[in-house]
């Protein structure tokens, strides 16, 4: 995330209480005199302490380091304390989460509101992008969402989480899970209307759905240019609960189950042998315990089966691949495991989440989220070079700027996979041999090993930029 | 409007509108609940344990 001169963060400006910066390679959030009254309740409340328990907050120390300099403003008057937050090891967006990923973020966010109201405090937003995946749990990152709840007040994030959660997922389990991906269109969530018009019309049979969803589109309409004067304590706690409980319970009853996709049940379709699988469950293994990274991304990495061989050496392990089933199925991997170090992603290689947002900077590419210190792209390049059509040498660079060490799979045109792509169209690719490959990702990387994969034609490397 | 402090973003006038409706219906069904709770006490019958420890598990 590019930052001004005092460090701080672009996407942190919206919100007065406070906002992110950096300073000597560590995260800070300065805490404004407006918002010190609310934060003393969080502290005080037990709240803070209840959330960081049950790994729904991320947990922060308070320091005493200078807030941030901006020379122009009164910044340094408007400062309460700076404290520093766990440092979350890779920042990830709704439109990169698996379903089960969104409803657990949507779940967790109502937990909190919920907890929240029990000790006299209120959730003021339920963005999305609040919520990161850390140690394999949802939970908020935002320190400074929480605000002291005035009895007979709306909650004023309703309209957000609607959009934010309820919709997209909705659309997803209703019509199509690829619908996740408006939000990468709609960076304040998918607007009510269109997810109306979008939700099959069984949805209105639906109570929760024909509410927060489909009236609440209508609502949206008649008073879009209305402002509403409402009598004090027009909703009481009571009412309060029931509207949560009401989302709470729509919520958990949207499922979505992976059906026959493209590659949902890819490992039992590959043309492995048992042998050629363990041998390069080894290398990966092996190579990733030698290397010793600390951040690995796994691109194309299915169900996760290959990233949790790297995730062995202790690595923080992203595994990316475009089909929302296999995502899905690593996601409930890593929840029945409770694994900590690992964190699936839906993202499609040829077209990677770009920068979005106000100038381009409230959320950042995929690459800006790099470099990583191992990248493993396993099986991988035939559909890059063959199916999309990119050259070698344009491959080489692409892997080159994501990390220092690169383990990749050739495969080669003799290989039954490479044959099915090849079946239907030219064989446009002369150069597509291992040859031609080694060249191309020399001029990028030293090649430090090459390891025929046992009982099959494939090649896997071990390659360190140059 | 009567929020206190102003809130930072807008809440939509829209969308308090049908919250605020949409929870007084639904906020009936957690007061009765309450009340249920207490006759059943009358009789004798434990209250469900504090949805705060079951509700832990959420992801």
């Amino acid at each position: 995330m590019t930052t001004p001169t005092n460090g701080q963060l672009s996407a942190s400006f919206r919100d007065p209480s406070g906002f992110l910066f950096s300073r000597n390679g560590i995260l800070y959030r300065q805490v404004n005199r407006a918002y010190a009254e609310d934060y003393a309740r969080l502290m005080d409340s037990g709240l803070y302490e209840k959330l960081v328990k049950a790994n729904l907050l991320i947990p922060h120390v308070e320091t005493d380091q200078a807030p941030a300099e901006t020379a122009a403003s009164p910044q340094e008057e408007a400062a309460f304390k700076v404290i520093q937050p766990e440092c979350v090891s890779f920042i990830s967006y709704p439109y990169e989460w698996s379903f089960s990923q969104l409803k657990d973020a949507a779940l967790a966010t109502l937990s909190i509101h919920k907890r929240a109201l029990k000790l006299g405090m209120s959730l003021k937003d339920a963005s999305a992008y609040n919520i990161q995946f850390v140690r394999g749990r949802a939970m908020l990152i935002d320190t400074l969402s929480f605000e002291i709840y005035k009895e007979g007040e709306p909650w004023t994030a309703y309209r957000q989480f609607c959009q934010h959660f309820l919709a997209p997922l909705a659309l997803m389990s209703y019509r199509d899970v690829r619908l996740s991906q408006l939000l990468r269109v709609y960076i304040d969530g998918v607007p009510l209307d269109l997810a109306s018009e979008l939700l099959p019309f069984k949805t209105k049979m639906n109570f929760g759905l024909l509410t927060h969803v489909h009236i609440h589109a209508g609502t949206q309409k008649r008073y879009s240019d209305k402002a509403v004067e409402l009598r004090k304590g027009v909703m009481s706690l009571q009412a309060m609960i029931g509207l949560i409980e009401s989302l709470e319970s729509t919520v958990k009853k949207l499922t979505w189950t992976p059906a026959d996709t493209e590659w949902g049940a890819y490992y039992d379709a590959t043309n492995y042998s048992d042998s050629a699988f363990d041998h390069k469950k080894h290398l990966v293994r092996e190579w990733a315990a030698e290397k010793k990274p600390k951040l690995v991304w796994d691109l194309g990495g299915n169900t996760g089966v290959f990233s949790r061989e790297a995730a062995l050496s202790g690595a923080f392990t992203v595994s990316f691949d475009i089909d929302p089933a296999a995502v899905e199925q690593n996601y409930q991997v890593v929840k029945k495991n409770k694994e900590q170090n690992l964190l699936p992603l839906v993202l499609d290689l040829t077209n990677p989440s770009p920068a979005i947002g106000w100038d381009h900077a409230e959320r950042d590419s995929f690459g800006q989220r790099g470099p990583a210190d191992m990248a493993l792209a396993l099986a991988v390049i035939h559909h890059l070079a063959i199916s999309n059509n990119v050259p070698l040498p344009q491959l080489a660079r692409f892997f080159a700027a994501r990390a220092k060490w690169l383990v990749i799979e050739f495969v080669p045109k003799s290989d039954s996979q490479v044959k099915r792509l090849l079946s239907s169209r030219r064989d446009i690719f002369p150069t597509y041999t291992r040859e031609g490959f080694e060249a191309a990702f020399l001029q990028q990387f030293n090649i430090h090993k090459a390891e025929s994969v046992r009982d099959s034609e494939r090649v896997l490397y071990l390659m360190e930029t140059r | 409007m009567h929020f206190s402090p102003l809130p930072y973003l807008d809440p939509g006038s829209g969308s308090l509108i049908i919250q605020i409706v949409v929870a007084a219906l639904l906020g009936i069904g957690v007061a009765v609940r309450a009340s249920w709770g207490s006759i059943k006490k009358l009789f004798g019958i434990k209250p469900k344990a504090d949805d705060d420890n079951t509700d832990d598990d959420t992801n």
